[in-house]
């Protein structure tokens, strides 16, 4: 053997490697500690801070100053709220279908025209047609306050370069903070009504609105930008004639977003009560197990969303002008029939058709589960048994005579840690050094459990991740992160949190990424798989819920189904993607090679891929994240938990601070993601 | 600093970088000449995209610079243009000082005086050809009927009669950059920039453009400041050319100084390809020592080029034999027909 031979044969001590090598150590101290040492696993309350308190009572100083200022707001906003109400609830319904419909034809033709007849025509005869209107005034009055806050922090950012890092995050805190955690202070600030959904679904909407004109402005070409200064435009004009102009369509596409936000949020705040919307319909015929009616309201959530995304979305398109007279013609005939209709003295919605359906959706619904429990349980223990509660509580406690057939003994974890050696040191000898590690600490957590993972592990896991993804700065930034969670003692909640949420976004990779593949290999599944991600796109989260509790009720298993369900859409879009984008010159070279399609798959498509895949994951675990706080509304655990009881009681400091830790999650899971595909896309000279 | 100069620039530098003022006011302190000045900029990671330009560009001239891309061309006309804040130096545009200028009194010498026209032609994609052309005006406050009815004999100078309520995105890229041209002139301007405004077009396109830029200078008498990167544009447009390389202006000097006194190597490479017997003049080549004369006179005048005098001089010649291997007569070559042949078709 030469000296060459044996340079490469030895194992470079890579940066993955180092940082898979300490964890490794970190987490076997910590096993074998245990026994001295208990302190590492659960960290003992006397060690925490408290936090929640704290922040409730600063927080309660902070709102009892403001309170007037917002009570006054609120005072003055509610006129607005009664005015859209009024004008829309008091509108005879022929009218506003007929509005909606000539609409529809001045942006779109025959078909937005035809889109919005089916659509408010579907929600005219469900019956719930004032509940609806409720609901689309309080939509009528936030959207212009979202899109002028958003528009605004985005023309700030824009013309103040010295703010921009401070807005920026401060966009990021609004979209990740879950939207549960600051409704708590803004009913504390507003006080129970309406007002608290339109401030809250404000906050929410305007950050996709900011980002889109920061965006825009930012895309206007520079030689356009110039030639408005050299044409002698003042910086006023330059924005109001060149700039916002020539960024019209990305401003109309975060319109487009603001309002998808603001219906989604508007539904969510119904939680709160206080306002007879279709989202308060919704909740109370869930809670009355009425999911005939639920599903039914559901559809009519459903019909808004679509009928309000695809106009506005057909407004950010290059424009085709239609008719304006057949647009009015139409809203003509509307105000027609509504004449007639109350000569007639039948001006009121007429009452759902729907009705005698529901109730048959409730009763086979009955008949189906009655029919099918066993195999639904089965489903639905099976994965819990074999699944969910090995990666909450790991092997050792998990398996039990009951669910499995046989008590875990120590031998088996034993035999279990050796397996994984085993299959670490294969993998590590056929030079794949990193991967063998890996799957030695993998095996560690499955045999521990998620929720029982001693707490230095993780901080020094976070800590290897960060230091791989984005150097020491964001290896330290994120650790001290993690460890203000440990210290606040939301610690085992956030162990839950991120149990749930790791397992959805598994099943959503795994799922995802196969539904991709299969959509970039044969055009035909992705003509089945693209209208289903638009409709699970369009849905607003709190939609989810209806199906799974229909089948499954209410628990964990239900809440990691509505979870997978949300958060699977940007893994199949992005895996696909990346899969089809590759340059076509370097599959012509590959082809040349002499590779075969698979191989292609392998080694030219998936590797050019892998930043767009990453970056659908980083989008997945953002949404779960999102998810898991609406499904705490049928029971889950941990955090998202803590934030709706915290609503429930007006616990402003609690709310928060889960809010707050729910951000940090997101955010350390966010940088780290985002700092595995920056290192891809640089690897592959793509940025 | 000439009295009379349209453009004058003396000392302009422009520095990248992080902090580019400070950074210039302590290289400039320590050292005297601008390449020591420019070392310890780069040597602190800044960019010294100009260096220390000085020229003059007399009313109606057309001053065309050359460089290769990353020479710094294009930073230069966005310093004199004020586009960027220049680090240091003083420009004066009709003996005015542009850089100590307000912003609102830029932004008059912009809607009255100066006019420019970029590379990729940086039309409003929102709005129509004649709204584009019009825009100066529009932002100047001229009512719209007014503004229309001034736009209207500029389309029309640049070929454009009939597509006034085109969009941009509906014009060919040769349409699209007389669209940048004619809102370049809307404002009446009287100094002109034109940035690469040929680059992107293909090549028959660019040359009918450069022919027709040539006219509408003709009738306008504008003092032009013209960026290209192509030495045969620049030879064919030029009074006079300025060549950059990195930062610098290595030599102004007209089309014939350019191709036949180079004052370095890079300069030379730049000329290699061009047929210097069409640029440059007989008096160029002309001695003062009229030596022996020999009877024969072609009729050669100083300001005639080398090709013509070349063919001139050919005539003289007597029509010589052409053979083949075995040294059989084919037929014969007239001298003149030589020097016509090699001359290049005229562009």
């Amino acid at each position: 053997m030469t000296a060459i031979d044996i340079a490469v044969r030895r194992p470079v001590l890579t940066r993955g490697l180092v940082a898979a090598l300490f964890v490794l150590a970190v987490g076997a101290l910590c096993l074998m500690l245990e026994p001295v040492a208990p302190w590492l696993f659960a960290f003992p309350a006397a060690w925490t801070v408290p936090a929640t308190d704290w922040v409730g009572n600063v927080l309660e100083v902070v709102l009892n100053t403001i309170k007037p200022t917002m009570r006054l707001f609120s005072a003055v906003v509610a006129y607005p709220m009664a005015g859209a109400d009024w004008a829309l609830s008091g509108t005879p319904w022929p009218i506003v279908l007929g509005a909606v419909t000539g609409l529809g034809w001045y942006i779109g033709g025959w078909r937005m025209s035809l889109l919005g007849l089916a659509g408010f025509g579907f929600v005219l005869l469900s019956g719930y047609w004032t509940e609806s209107m409720n609901t689309l005034a309080l939509v009528v009055v936030s959207v212009p306050l979202a899109v002028l806050l958003g528009g605004g922090i985005g023309l700030l950012a824009n013309e103040a370069p010295r703010v921009r890092p401070a807005l920026l995050a401060t966009l990021d805190a609004m979209q990740t903070i879950p939207t549960f955690a600051y409704l708590t202070p803004l009913l504390l600030l507003f006080g129970f009504g309406p007002v608290v959904g339109l401030v809250a679904s404000a906050i929410y909407a305007a950050p996709p609105m900011a980002r889109n004109v920061i965006l825009g402005l930012e895309r206007v070409d520079a030689e356009v930008k110039e030639a408005g200064i050299m044409s002698g435009a003042t910086r006023l004009q330059q924005l109001v004639l060149v700039e916002i102009p020539a960024a019209a369509q990305q401003i109309m596409v975060g319109v487009n977003q603001c309002l998808m936000a603001a219906l989604s949020m508007v539904i969510i705040a119904a939680v709160i009560g206080g306002f007879d919307d279709i989202g308060w319909e919704v909740l109370l015929t869930m809670r009355k197990a009425q999911f005939g009616q639920a599903f039914l309201a559901g559809l009519v959530i459903v019909a808004f969303a679509i009928v309000i995304d695809r106009m506005s979305a057909q407004l950010a398109l290059e424009r085709q002008r239609f008719s304006w007279r057949i647009g009015a013609g139409i809203f003509g005939a509307g105000i027609a029939l509504a004449l007639v209709l109350a000569l007639a003295g039948q001006a009121d919605a007429p009452a759902g058709i729907f009705g005698a359906a529901s109730e048959a959706v409730d009763t086979s619904l009955g008949a189906f589960t009655a029919a099918n429990g066993a195999a639904l349980d089965g489903i639905k223990n099976g994965a819990m048994f074999y699944g969910l509660l090995p990666l909450r509580i790991g092997l050792d406690q998990a398996v039990l005579p009951f669910t499995w057939g046989f008590q875990w003994t120590g031998a088996m974890s034993l035999w279990l840690f050796a397996a994984g050696a085993l299959g670490g040191l294969a993998l590590a000898m056929t030079g794949r050094p990193v991967a063998g590690v890996g799957l030695a600490i993998l095996t560690g957590i499955i045999e521990t459990g998620v929720a029982n993972l001693p707490w230095p592990f993780v901080l020094s896991s976070v800590a290897a991740l960060g230091w791989i993804a984005g150097g020491r700065r964001l290896a330290i930034i994120a650790t001290l992160l993690l460890a203000t969670i440990l210290v606040s003692g939301l610690w085992e909640r956030a162990l839950l949190s991120i149990y749930l949420s790791g397992a959805a976004v598994a099943a959503c990779t795994v799922v995802g990424g196969l539904l991709g593949l299969l959509s970039a290999v044969s055009p035909m599944a992705w003509r089945v798989v693209r209208p289903l991600c638009d409709m699970l796109q369009t849905i607003p989260l709190f939609v989810f819920l209806i199906p799974v509790l229909m089948f499954f009720q209410i628990g964990e298993f239900s809440a990691f189904l509505a979870i997978c369900a949300y958060a699977i859409v940007p893994m199949i879009r992005y895996t696909r993607h990346g899969l089809i984008s590759t340059p076509p010159d370097m599959l012509e070279a590959a082809i040349a090679s002499g590779a075969t399609p698979s191989q292609i798959m392998r080694d030219v498509r998936f590797p050019y891929a892998a930043p767009s895949i990453l970056l659908g994951l980083n989008q997945t675990i953002l949404y779960a994240f999102a998810m898991l706080v609406i499904a705490a509304l049928i029971g889950t655990t941990g955090l998202g938990q803590s934030i709706y009881l915290a609503l429930g009681q007006a616990d402003v400091g609690l709310g928060v601070s889960a809010g707050a830790a729910m951000a940090i999650l997101a955010f350390i899971a966010d940088r780290l993601v985002q700092g595995f595909a920056a290192e891809r896309r640089k690897a592959l000279g793509l940025s | 600093m000439s009295e009379t100069a349209a453009i004058s620039v003396r000392g302009l530098w422009q520095v990248f970088g992080a902090q580019p003022g400070p950074a210039f006011q302590r290289a400039s302190a320590d050292h005297d000449t601008p390449e020591a000045i420019a070392e310890t900029l780069k040597a602190q990671g800044h960019i010294p995209a100009v260096r220390d330009a000085n020229f003059d560009v007399a009313p109606g001239e057309l001053f065309v610079v050359m460089g290769l891309s990353g020479s710094g061309k294009s930073t230069l006309i966005r310093g004199i243009s004020r586009l960027v804040e220049p680090t240091a130096g003083k420009v004066e545009i009709e003996g005015e000082d542009v850089l100590s200028a307000s912003t609102k009194r830029m932004t008059e010498l912009r809607r009255s005086k100066i006019g420019m026209v970029f590379q990729h032609f940086g039309l409003f994609p929102h709005l129509s050809v004649i709204d584009n052309v019009a825009f100066p005006l529009k932002v100047g406050g001229m009512s719209r009927a007014e503004r229309h009815a001034k736009a209207r004999p500029i389309l029309d100078m640049v070929g454009l009669q009939g597509r006034e309520n085109a969009y941009p995105r509906e014009l060919s890229g040769g349409q699209r950059q007389r669209v940048g041209i004619a809102r370049s002139l809307a404002g009446d301007c009287s100094v002109w920039f034109l940035d690469e405004p040929f680059s992107a077009l293909d090549p028959l396109i660019r040359r009918q453009l450069q022919d027709e830029f040539l006219d509408i200078r003709k009738r306008l008498n504008t003092t032009i400041v013209f960026i290209t990167h192509d030495i045969t544009e620049a030879l064919k447009l030029a009074d006079r050319i300025a060549i950059m390389r990195d930062g610098r202006i290595v030599q102004i000097g007209t089309p014939a100084e350019i191709v036949l006194k180079p004052v370095d190597d890079y300069v030379r490479e730049f000329s290699r390809d061009v047929a210097r017997g069409r640029h440059a003049k007989v008096g160029s080549v002309m001695r003062q020592d009229t030596g022996d004369l020999g009877t024969d006179d072609p009729g050669l005048r100083p300001d005639m080029t080398l090709e013509d005098a070349l063919a001139s001089c050919m005539k003289l010649y007597q029509p010589v034999p052409v053979r083949d291997d075995t040294g059989a007569l084919l037929g014969a070559v007239y001298p003149q027909d030589l020097a016509k042949a090699l001359q290049v078709e005229r562009v």
